[in-house]
């Protein structure tokens, strides 16, 4: 009796055993298939976010239309009636200079010449005589990117515009339609639909003074003198007046910071 | 007995690991939220970032790739930190699941950015790269614990019945 028991008994455990088993089964398969489930969904989502973030962003840089327009205008307002000359902009017998060391293609500049302290620094202290700004080439990103021939063409193209009194024009377009990192939109097309965007530039003049070879000297010369002040990236801004030397800490200083740096000069 | 005894154990064992695993996802993503909430403040303030190599935070966070569809990508990341962070008090498989997918998404996006970092716009920015080992270390405890705990469901019932049968067992021993 107590063996049919005992038989019994280890058939339900059995039967059970194998209930169990069965069950685990289930469990592992389901879960695998969780599992390959959430990796599926995890890359198609972050293959679509990587597409939006390296193809919907701005790739060619130049702008068109009414963005461009309103682009335009706000460079010429920014600009009118403040003298310039060459790569110098503001009275040349302004007390405080303010050497602006950038490239470009190097985001952080764009920061600063659009977002930064910069515009109202050239509203303000530039268009009133009190500073002058000076800008000088240093390779960052581009020599990062595209390289250095590149980043020679490019600030040539700026200067040569120079050689109209326009390099403002010229750079401040550029930042405003800088593009993407390393995506090689600086091209003859981008360079010459930039100049075309300088109100009143001349653009066979710029073309021929392109070629200047004066212009790629100061471009290296530049160089030279960002060696001389240690500069280590851009926008590296050093100001000089009757107190001395000084330059703000923040990589994209704010009108304050500005301010506050140009009162220790002068 | 031998057998109700191993199974507790073990189920103790089990919540013993995924309360540490839960401890340690936290406290993760406590930090996470941290780092993100402090690299949103400055992008909306106009804030320079505290950086220990020269220029390399500024350069990172002013570039192209610091937003996607117009939003900051440390802004992304405070959600995917906070949506973790919260996963955590969700019974059950769905929470570990939710956990474990979004940690999978800020691991693989961050080796993205990790990439564009070094290879287009050759800068680096601790606070991203700090953040990128966060996510690595979460995708990986999150699926630790999404993949070692048994799901609820069919266990449940079949677990009872061999409780039960032991039970019987024990019974009738006693008898």
């Amino acid at each position: 009796m107590a063996s049919r028991t005992k038989q019994k008994e280890e058939a339900r455990a059995r039967r059970l055993e194998e209930e169990r088993q069965r069950s685990l089964k289930a469990r592992r398969d389901r879960r695998i298939r969780s599992t390959l489930g959430i990796v599926l969904v995890a890359v198609v989502l972050v293959a679509v976010a990587i597409v939006v973030s390296s193809g919907g962003a701005k790739k060619s840089g130049l702008q068109k239309g009414d963005q461009k327009n309103a682009t335009v205008t706000a460079v010429n307002n920014l600009l009118a009636g403040i003298p310039q000359s060459g790569n110098r902009l503001g009275n040349p017998n302004a007390p405080v200079t303010m050497t602006y060391f950038g490239d470009y293609e190097c985001p952080v500049c764009q920061a600063f010449t659009l977002e930064g302290g910069f515009p109202q620094l050239v509203q303000n202290d530039v268009r009133q005589g009190k500073v002058k700004v000076v800008y000088k080439s240093f390779c960052t990103a581009t020599c990062n990117g595209p390289g250095q021939s590149v980043f020679n063409t490019q600030q040539v193209a700026g200067l040569a515009a120079g050689e109209q009194s326009k390099f403002w024009q010229y750079t401040e377009l550029f930042y405003h339609e800088q593009g993407q990192e390393d995506t090689g939109y600086v091209n003859e097309a981008y360079l010459t639909g930039l100049a075309d965007q300088v109100t009143g530039l001349n653009i066979a003049k710029w073309q021929s003074d392109r070629n200047n070879p004066n212009l790629a000297a100061q471009v290296a010369s530049d160089t030279t003198s960002a060696q001389s002040f240690n500069v280590q990236g851009t926008p590296t801004l050093i100001f000089k007046g009757p107190k001395g030397q000084a330059a703000p800490s923040a990589s994209v200083p704010t009108y304050a910071q500005l301010e506050s740096t140009i009162k220790q000069v002068s | 007995m031998s057998a109700t005894a191993t199974a507790s154990s073990e189920t103790r064992g089990r919540l013993t690991t995924d309360a540490k695993l839960r401890i340690a996802i936290g406290v993760l993503t406590v930090i996470g939220i941290g780092i993100g909430t402090y690299l949103t403040y400055t992008h909306y303030a106009k804030l320079n970032v505290l950086c220990l190599s020269s220029g390399g935070c500024e350069t990172v966070q002013h570039s192209s790739y610091s937003k996607l569809a117009g939003i900051p990508v440390a802004t992304l990341g405070l959600a995917g930190y906070i949506g973790i962070f919260i996963s955590l008090w969700i019974r059950g498989e769905l929470g570990r699941m939710i956990g474990f997918g979004l940690a999978l998404i800020g691991f693989l996006f961050s080796m993205y950015l990790t990439y564009r970092e070094a290879f287009t716009i050759h800068a680096y920015c601790q606070w991203c790269l700090g953040s990128a080992t966060i996510m690595t270390l979460l995708a990986i405890l999150t699926a630790i614990r999404f993949l070692r705990v048994e799901p609820a469901g069919p266990a449940g019932p079949a677990k009872k019945s061999v409780d039960r049968a032991e039970r019987r067992r024990q019974m009738a021993g006693r008898r």
